[in-house]
């Protein structure tokens, strides 16, 4: 992976950015792995069909934009936080506002059939496998 | 120093280690709150994602408010998990109020796991302007 460089200073920044390369990619074998990403997201697998949950609260349905394509899933938002006029904001904990998440999934989705719902500020999409997806076995003569 | 600052910040949840052994199992996190006072009251804003209004329990004992949100483990109990970001459990947490607050008026608001609490100032404790002659 590391051709050989006229001087030191080139080696040594190579090796650097494979490092990073490294740390920004797929550490866990399955999706991708933003660090510092928001939302956290859990994935479950129940037969051909890959459930994918995250904690979103306090948003209404039509502010969550979910795109998917072949196996990469997009979840964006926009959380509107609103104080009254003329108040004192004591403590502010609340902070993951807006969001924009694209997670590698372990298997091919068949769009037209994926369902997602939100409720008490879950989101959860299950995604069904594409039958192009789904390995065949072939017969040995 | 600036650019720090710039940088989102992403916060898992915090979970409280608890002294007294929990008749309910599972683990309980602490919901991330906004508190906001206007002149006549204070407003709590409590982010308890997959908890029903059902299931949250608001009790004022002297001047002690807790607040108790228990999830629902059952949709996803079933299914196999293949990877996580995040753990679920229920919300606990307890503020003391000082006496400003009109204990009998306090009402609470629940929608998309947040939790909203508006507690009334006692009327003669708002701050009321006093005219210069």
């Amino acid at each position: 992976m590391f051709t050989r460089f006229a001087n030191a200073f080139d080696t040594l920044s190579s090796i650097q950015n494979a490092v990073e390369a490294a740390r920004r990619s797929d550490f866990s074998g399955y999706s991708t792995t933003q660090r510092r990403v928001y939302p956290f997201v859990n994935l479950f697998q129940e037969n051909d069909n890959t459930v994918l949950t995250a904690e979103v609260p306090g948003l209404k349905k039509e502010e969550i934009k979910l795109e998917i394509k072949d196996n990469l899933i997009r979840i964006s938002g926009k959380r509107k936080i609103e104080y009254p006029e003329k108040s004192s904001v004591h403590r502010l904990e609340r902070r993951n506002l807006n969001f924009d998440r694209t997670i590698k999934l372990p298997v091919k989705v068949d769009v037209s059939l994926v369902k997602a719902e939100y409720q008490n500020g879950i989101l959860k999409v299950v995604l069904p496998r594409a039958e192009s997806d789904k390995p065949k076995s072939i017969e040995i003569n | 120093m600036s650019e720090d600052t710039n940088k989102m910040v992403v916060e898992n949840k915090k979970e409280v280690s608890l002294e007294k052994a929990q008749t309910i199992p599972g683990k309980q996190y602490i919901p991330a709150t906004d508190i906001a006072e206007t002149d006549k009251e204070l407003l709590l804003y409590m982010d308890m994602p997959g908890v029903d209004r059902k299931k949250v329990e608001i009790n004022l004992n002297k001047n002690v408010l807790s607040i108790n949100g228990q999830i629902d483990y059952q949709p996803n109990g079933d299914l196999k998990l293949i990877y996580s970001e995040y753990n679920s459990g229920h919300f606990t947490r307890r503020f003391e109020l000082s006496n400003e607050i009109d204990q009998t008026k306090i009402e609470a608001r629940m929608n998309d796991g947040v939790l909203f609490l508006k507690l009334p100032k006692v009327p003669e404790k708002q701050p009321t302007a006093i005219e210069v002659n």
